[in-house]
């Protein structure tokens, strides 16, 4: 395989490649969303009990070994889920639920307890203690879990082109199915590439998102 | 679902598949234990500090490369086979262990590395003698992480002709055998949660009680 | 005035309540230090004060108000709050974490920043390179000085500090008691200190509550409870050297003696037979300026007889033997010991206004441990 090979690829499947780009967004974009609105909360639900938080936490420590084939393959065969993006959907949530519920509650967990004494001494309450201590201090915790559930889904939604999704995965799938080398390089090139260029925005974003207070010292 | 089916998957296809995918994660732990942690302690001395943060940053990179695009680049490269996907998944499993290498090294208090070099320890005593027994928790960590990874990495491996329980999954996919994949699915998620029970019980026997778990 | 009625803390399984039927009563605009062992119950008393934590059992009273009538959040807006590990904002300026709580009361903008001014400056802070840094720019006497100031900010009546000068380095920490007094003075609040350090207790304290497993021992003055330990455990809590510690509580002017007899310069040769007409046994050097500038004993004039210079050498030896009235005991035997004499001249500024002996000193203490 060759650069024109590359090339002429790119050219002649622009089309295809916008739609199966868009799809993979699509499923990323709903699975984060969901994951967030799902696990952040129980993130932070699980501060207030160490006993539950270690149960949950191990929950989905052992989800999260599961490897993404298998996980897809046993959803498959649940007659609810069945081939399509309900189970992709499901497994990537997941998946999200240990990297993003361990960050909720390092991050929460994490800020100084004499600060939080200190505010509620002066008569801050806990949804103020929450919106004005815990959320900025726990964030650069946060957002490292936010930025590795992207990352990971984005790999892994290529993945669920074994159960249906017509995403980038599917290049990689019938590239290696017709031995059409340029479709397979150019498929794993490009999700390469997007996972890669996701980490590093996301990367410079958490740098920049570390409270002032934080990150300069005497 | 027919119990049939079942049957064969589990007895005729199961134990050369959990045998070719238990021979990929060892080969290819091992291998990356091999490079992963004498790279961590060479880029943990203070002399090579600068050259460290460079390889962990392309460490980094590549780890974000999702597992299925790594195999499918790893194919024109390497070809098909087991060695090719061991190679491949060997590349991706280095970053925990190097980072947690470093990690745990660089954690050891300065004051005990002090005290030691003050009882007259070399630096390479120290190295053998405070610093990795202290790292070694850390470094099981990693070698975890990357355990788990290389049993789901390997699940896709099977695309590459490397055999492994990817065969049955992606069999039972294509044929939609309900009971391929269950056995397929099951015995890997099986596999990974066995492994890094496993592991992590090391990692909790030899961690020092005063240090506490994790 | 706070006042505790009944109270007791029962943490679940424990057997002995961490208080136990307490009853005590803190004057308003007085520093009431809280002081004994660790695990001796003080700080969770501080904290049922603004409700951190509820009583088992009991009533907390402010001004004769039950304090679980009010909420929470309110009530500790309104009661200062400063704990040793300071627990400033770290992600907020200076500023902003001294302008909590009146941001909690819904200052105005204006009001808040002129009050944010006012305290830094209070606190002897430099206001215009303090006012926009961070917490991790600061040391830790100056973050505590913010912590003072952050519980100040809505000028509460009340103040609550638990060890609030326990995590600062000495000198830092003898600085802070000093102007937190220096401030008390003006301010008048009422102020409930916890804290372990007897020294401490005896500086700080208008009164010092001992305690002991959860238990009052001893409420009293400083001078009480040095004068007459109640039990054992006061008696070895405070020190074999209560009587030294009890030197902290005089200052120089207590035990000022009259002068019998000053000379000028020129009349040196005179000071023998003055000091024999007035029958004393010191008499203090006056130079030009009128200002003291030394002493000449008995026992001076008799070794120089009429070696008038070799007398105002000596004389010239002990220039700086002198005290202020406001100065403590302790630092006055110092001196003593250092000039190795008997008497020390007392100065009101720069003027002459008495003088201090080892023997006034002794009988000021002897009169008030007999009392």
């Amino acid at each position: 395989m060759t650069l024109s090979d590359f090339t002429s690829f790119l050219m002649k499947n622009s089309k295809t490649i916008m739609e199966y780009s868009e799809n993979h967004f699509t499923l990323v974009l709903l699975a984060v969303g969901i994951s967030l609105a799902i696990w952040v909360p129980v993130g932070l639900l699980l501060t207030k009990s160490d006993k539950w938080a270690a149960r949950v936490l191990a929950l989905a420590n052992t989800i999260f070994c599961i490897p993404s084939l298998s996980m897809f393959a046993i959803l498959v065969t649940i007659p609810m889920f069945g081939l399509g993006r309900k189970s992709a959907l499901l497994a990537l949530v997941l998946y999200a639920m240990m990297p993003l519920i361990r960050s909720v509650y390092d991050g929460v967990k994490n800020v100084d307890r004499n600060v939080i004494e200190a505010a509620r001494g002066m008569g801050m309450g806990t949804r103020r203690i929450l919106i004005e201590i815990l959320v900025p201090l726990g964030m650069p915790i946060i957002f490292a879990g936010f930025r590795i559930t992207v990352v990971m889904t984005t790999g892994i939604a290529a993945i669920a082109t074994y159960i249906g999704e017509r995403n980038l995965g599917r290049f990689i799938q019938e590239g290696l199915i017709r031995s059409n080398t340029p479709m397979m390089v150019t498929g794993a090139l490009i999700i390469s590439a997007i996972a890669i260029g996701l980490d590093t925005i996301l990367g410079l974003v958490e740098k920049r998102i570390v409270p002032k207070g934080l990150r300069i010292s005497r | 679902m027919k119990w049939e089916n079942f049957r064969f998957a589990l007895f005729e296809k199961a134990p050369e598949a959990l045998w070719e995918h238990s021979l990929i994660v060892v080969i290819t732990i091992t291998l990356a234990i091999l490079i992963s942690v004498p790279l961590g302690i060479f880029l943990s001395r203070p002399k090579f500090k600068k050259f460290g943060l460079v390889t962990l940053n392309i460490l980094n990179l590549l780890q974000a490369v999702p597992g299925i695009a790594v195999i499918a680049l790893a194919l024109p490269i390497l070809g098909l086979g087991m060695e090719p996907a061991i190679v491949a998944l060997m590349f991706q499993s280095l970053l925990p262990i190097v980072r947690n290498t470093i990690a745990g090294l660089l954690g050891v208090s300065s004051d005990v590395k002090e005290a030691a070099s003050g009882m007259g320890m070399s630096q390479r005593r120290i190295l053998i003698e405070v610093e990795l027994p202290l790292a070694v928790p850390i470094i099981l960590s990693g070698i975890r992480t990357a355990t788990v990874y290389v049993v789901s990495m390997g699940t896709l491996a099977s695309l590459i002709g490397a055999g492994g329980l990817g065969n049955l999954i992606m069999g039972g996919l294509s044929l939609f055998r309900p009971e391929y994949l269950l056995v397929g699915a099951g015995l890997g998620a099986l596999m990974a949660i066995f492994l890094d029970r496993m592991i992590n019980y090391l990692e909790q026997r030899i961690t020092p009680p005063s240090m506490g778990a994790e | 005035m706070i006042e505790l009625d009944q109270i007791t803390k029962q943490y679940p399984g424990q057997a002995m309540p961490a208080v136990d039927k307490l009853f005590l009563s803190i004057p308003k605009g007085e520093i009431c230090v809280l002081v004994g062992p660790s695990g001796c119950g003080k700080s969770t008393i501080l904290r049922m004060i603004n409700r951190m934590i509820e009583p088992t059992s009991g009533i907390v009273k402010i001004n004769g108000d039950d304090v679980t009538r009010t909420d929470p959040d309110q009530l500790r807006m309104g009661i200062g709050y400063v704990i040793q590990q300071i627990g400033l904002l770290p992600h907020r300026t200076i500023a902003e974490n001294i302008a909590v709580v009146p941001r909690l009361y819904k200052w105005p903008k204006g009001k808040i920043n002129k009050r944010v001014d006012e305290l830094i400056v209070m606190m002897g802070l430099d206001l215009e390179k303090t006012r926009g840094k961070y917490p991790a720019q600061l040391s830790g006497g100056q973050m505590q000085r913010v912590g003072v100031a952050r519980a100040m900010a809505v000028d509460p009546p009340i103040m609550l500090m638990d060890e609030p000068f326990g995590a600062v380095d000495p000198i830092a920490r003898t600085h802070l008691q000093d102007e937190l007094l220096r401030l008390q003075k003006e301010i008048k609040k009422t102020i409930v200190f916890v804290t372990h350090d007897i020294n401490e207790a005896i500086k700080m304290g208008d009164r010092i509550a001992i305690f002991d497993a959860g238990k009052l021992v001893q409420f009293g003055t400083p001078e009480e409870i040095l004068t007459n330990p109640i039990n054992e455990f006061v008696e070895d809590f405070i020190g074999r050297d209560r009587v030294v510690k009890k030197l902290n509580l005089y200052l120089a002017e207590d035990a000022m003696q009259p002068i019998g007899c000053v000379v000028k310069g020129n009349e040196l040769h005179t000071v023998a037979q003055k000091m024999k007409d007035a029958h004393v046994r010191v008499a203090f050097l006056l130079n030009e300026e009128g200002k003291a500038c030394g002493q000449i004993t008995v026992s001076d004039t008799e070794e120089f007889g009429r070696d008038i210079e070799g007398l105002r050498k000596r004389v010239l030896r002990t220039e700086k033997a002198f005290v202020q009235t406001t100065t403590p005991f302790p630092d006055a035997l110092s001196l003593l010991l250092e000039y190795d004499t008997d008497y020390l001249g007392i100065l009101k500024g720069e003027e002459l206004c008495g003088m201090l002996s080892f023997k006034g000193i002794r009988k000021h203490v002897y009169r008030k441990e007999g009392e």
